[in-house]
C-alpha cells in the first residue's frame, strides 16, 4: 500500500508536467493540472490509510 | 439566546472586515485628474558636466575638519569619493563609479539586514514550538530548533546552495554574481528544463568566493533554515534526535534546494512563461511555496510516518486535545516571527536601490495587513465555532496570513493582501481540524496547516490577485510586463503556472521527502520508544530537563 501511495502521489506530478506538452489550450491544461493534483492528493490519502492501519492508538496505547 | 446574539455580532464583524477594504478603496479612489490647460515652456537643454567642473567643487579644509563636525555639515563630501588618478583629480568616471558602488552598497546592506531579521525568526519558531509542547519535552524541542540552524547551514554550504543558486546567473541588484552561471538543463518537449545549479559548493568552487555571492548565500541560507525548522513542529514530542539530524541534513542539502532552484534559481518552473506562454512563469515572490509549503509538506510526510503521540487519539479514533504548556512563549514566538517577516518579504527585492526596489514599502504594508487579517480571521472563526477566541489559533492565524502573503507580497495591492490574509486565517482553522480529525495526523503545532496548506494558498493567490502594477525592471522571469492574476485580466495562464507549482509541491516534494524519511525510518527509526515518550524526551534524549525544578509526572 505504501508503494502504491508513493507511485500515485508522484503520478499526479507527472500528469501535470505532461499537460505542458499535451495541449496549449488554457482549459485543457487547467483540467490536466487539476487532475494531477487530485491524483497526488489521492496518493497521499492512500499512504495515510496505510499508516493508520497500524496506528499506535489502535494497539492499546491510546486512552480508553 | 445569548449565544445566538453573540454569534450574530461576531458574524456581522466578520462581514464588515470582508467588505470594509473594498468600500474603502472605492471611497478613496482619486477623482479624474484635470487636463492641463497652460502649455509648459520647453525645458532648457542641460549643460554637460566636464571633469573640470568637478575640480572646482569646494571641500572643507583640513583645519576645519580638525575642529570636529558636531552638526554633520562637513562629513561626507566630494573629497570622500575615491579618485582613480590623483594627478587628474576627481573625474566623471570616478563619480559614476562611486554612484554605482553606492547603489550596490545600499542593496548589500538592505539584503544583509533583512537576512539578519529572517535569522531571528529561528527564535520565534523555537519559542512557538516549545510553548505548544508539554513541559517534559521543552529541552528536546528547543534543542531541535537550535540544532537545525547549524545542521541546515552546514548542508547548505556543502552542496545545497550550489544546487539552488549555482546557475541563477547575474543578480543585477547585487552587482552581478557572475560566477553562479552553470545550470544543468535537459530538453523536454523541445524546451530546456533547468534542473539544478552546479557552481558554489563550499562557497569556493568556480569563482564563487565573491562579495555578491556571499550576500546571496546569507540571504538564501536563512530562508532555507526557516523551511528546515518547520517539520520539527509536526514531529515534536516523539521524534528521535538522531533521525531528526539526518532528516534536516537531507532537507537542506537536496529537498529544499531542488524546488528552490526550479522556482528561483533559473529552473523549469520559473521558465513556464518563456517556454510555454504561462503568464510570467511560476511566481513566488518570497517563498510561500519555496519555503513554507516545502517545509509544511515535509512536515506532513513526517507526521504521517511517525504517527500520533500516545494519548492523542482514543481507540475509537476520537481526538484529545493535548494542551500547550506555556501560551505566553507561544504568542511571544508569534510576534517574533511577525517581526522577522519584515525581513522575509521586503528583503526579497534583494535591494532597495533597484528596479522596483522602492516597492519595499508596499511589500512591508501588505505583509502586516495580511498578518492582521489572518489573525482576525482565525480568532473570529474560533469564536463563532467554539464560543471562545482561542489564543494559540489566533497566533496561528497571524502566521497563516503571513505565510499566505509571502508569495504574492510583491505583486498585490493592500486590498488583495487583506483578502488573502483573511482567507488564510479561516483556512488554517479548517485545515487543523481536517488534519486532526479526518486524517488522524497528529501535528502538535499546526505546522502542516500554517505552512503547508497556507503556503499552497499563497502560491495560488498570486494567480488570482496579482494586480499587474509591480515593475521589477520591466519583466519577470524573462517575460515582459508585470505578474497579473485572473481577477486583473489575465487569461488564466498565470494561475496554471501557479497550479503546476502546487502539484510539484504536493506530488514531487512530498514524494521526495517521504522517501528520504522512509529510508531514515528503516535505517535508524524515526520514533522514540514509548517509555521515553511517556517520561518526556528531555532526559532520555537530551540528558537534562528543560525545567529541572518542576515536578513532572509521567503519563500513565
Amino acid at each position: 500500500m505504501i508503494l502504491v501511495g508513493i507511485l500515485l502521489t508522484f503520478l499526479g506530478f507527472i500528469i501535470s508536467v505532461l499537460s505542458l506538452a499535451a495541449t496549449s489550450s488554457v482549459g485543457g491544461r487547467l483540467a490536466m493540472v487539476l487532475l494531477g493534483l487530485a491524483v497526488s492528493l489521492f496518493g497521499i490519502g492512500v499512504l495515510n490509510k496505510a499508516y493508520l492501519k497500524n496506528a499506535i492508538w489502535k494497539k492499546g496505547y491510546g486512552r480508553e | 439566546m445569548k449565544n445566538t446574539k453573540k454569534r450574530w455580532l461576531v458574524g456581522v464583524l466578520l462581514v464588515e472586515l470582508c467588505i470594509a477594504p473594498v468600500a474603502l478603496t472605492q471611497a478613496v479612489a482619486p477623482a479624474t485628474a484635470p487636463s492641463a490647460t497652460a502649455p509648459t515652456p520647453p525645458a532648457p537643454t542641460p549643460k554637460p558636466i566636464l571633469d573640470t567642473d568637478l575640480s572646482s567643487i569646494p571641500a572643507p579644509s583640513a583645519d576645519a575638519r580638525a575642529k570636529g563636525d558636531p552638526d554633520g555639515s562637513l562629513t561626507g563630501n566630494a573629497s570622500d569619493i575615491t579618485v582613480s588618478d590623483p594627478k587628474k583629480g576627481l573625474t566623471i568616471g570616478d563619480l559614476a563609479n562611486q554612484v554605482g558602488q553606492n547603489k550596490i552598497a545600499v542593496n548589500f546592506v538592505w539584503t544583509l539586514i533583512t537576512g539578519y531579521l529572517v535569522m531571528f525568526m529561528q527564535l520565534g519558531f523555537a519559542l512557538l514550538e516549545t510553548g505548544l509542547a508539554r513541559a517534559k519535552n521543552a529541552n528536546h524541542t528547543m534543542m531541535m530548533n537550535m540544532a537545525v540552524y547549524g545542521i541546515g547551514m552546514f548542508a547548505y554550504w556543502l552542496i545545497g546552495f550550489a544546487i539552488q543558486m549555482g546557475g541563477v546567473g547575474a543578480v543585477a541588484n547585487l552587482g552581478g554574481t557572475a560566477p553562479l552561471s552553470a545550470e544543468f538543463t535537459m530538453t523536454l518537449f523541445g524546451k530546456p528544463f533547468g534542473l539544478f545549479g552546479q557552481h558554489g559548493m563550499f562557497l569556493m568552487h568556480r569563482g564563487t568566493y565573491d562579495v555578491g555571492v556571499m550576500v546571496v548565500f546569507l540571504f538564501q541560507m536563512v530562508f532555507m533554515d526557516t523551511g528546515a525548522t518547520i517539520p520539527t513542529g509536526a514531529a515534536v514530542e516523539r521524534w528521535k534526535f538522531s533521525a531528526f539530524i539526518v532528516t534536516s541534513f537531507l532537507f537542506a542539502a537536496f529537498t529544499y534546494p531542488l524546488f528552490a532552484n526550479w522556482a528561483w534559481g533559473g529552473g523549469w518552473l520559473s521558465s513556464l512563461g518563456t517556454n510555454f506562454n504561462l503568464g510570467k512563469g511560476y511566481s513566488d515572490f518570497a517563498g510561500s511555496g519555496v519555503v513554507h509549503a516545502v517545509g509544511g509538506i515535509t512536515a506532513l510526510a513526517l507526521a504521517m510516518m511517525i504517527g500520533p503521540r500516545i494519548g492523542k487519539y482514543e481507540r475509537s479514533g476520537k481526538s484529545n486535545a493535548i494542551l500547550a504548556h506555556d501560551i505566553v512563549i507561544v504568542l511571544t514566538g508569534c510576534f517574533i516571527l511577525a517581526f522577522g517577516w519584515f525581513g522575509f518579504n521586503p528583503g526579497s527585492t534583494l535591494g532597495a536601490s533597484s528596479n522596483g526596489g522602492l516597492r519595499i514599502g508596499s511589500i512591508a504594508v501588505n505583509t502586516m495587513l495580511a498578518g492582521m487579517a489572518g489573525s482576525f480571521g482565525a480568532m473570529l472563526y474560533m469564536w463563532l465555532r467554539y464560543n471562545k477566541p482561542d489564543a494559540s489559533m489566533t497566533g496561528n492565524g497571524l502566521l497563516a496570513g503571513l505565510v499566505a502573503i509571502t508569495a504574492p507580497s510583491g505583486f498585490v495591492n493592500p486590498v488583495g493582501a487583506v483578502i488573502i490574509g483573511l482567507i488564510a486565517g479561516v483556512l488554517v482553522c479548517i485545515s487543523v481540524e481536517f488534519v486532526d480529525r479526518v486524517m488522524h495526523v497528529d501535528d502538535p503545532v499546526g505546522a502542516i496547516s500554517v505552512h503547508g496548506t497556507n503556503g499552497l494558498w499563497g502560491v495560488i493567490s498570486v494567480g488570482l490577485f496579482a494586480d499587474g502594477k509591480s515593475n521589477y525592471g520591466g519583466s519577470w522571469n524573462g517575460v515582459n510586463g508585470a505578474v497579473t492574476g485572473l481577477f486583473y485580466g489575465d487569461n488564466g495562464g498565470q494561475l496554471i503556472a501557479q497550479l503546476i507549482g502546487v502539484v510539484t509541491l504536493v506530488g514531487f516534494v512530498f514524494t521526495l521527502s517521504f522517501v528520504f524519511n522512509l529510508l531514515i525510518d528503516w535505517a535508524v527509526g524515526q520514533r522514540v520508544a514509548a517509555k521515553s515518550e511517556l517520561e518526556g524526551l528531555d532526559l532520555p534524549e537530551m540528558g537534562a530537563l528543560g525545567y529541572p525544578e518542576f515536578e513532572l509526572k509521567a503519563e500513565m
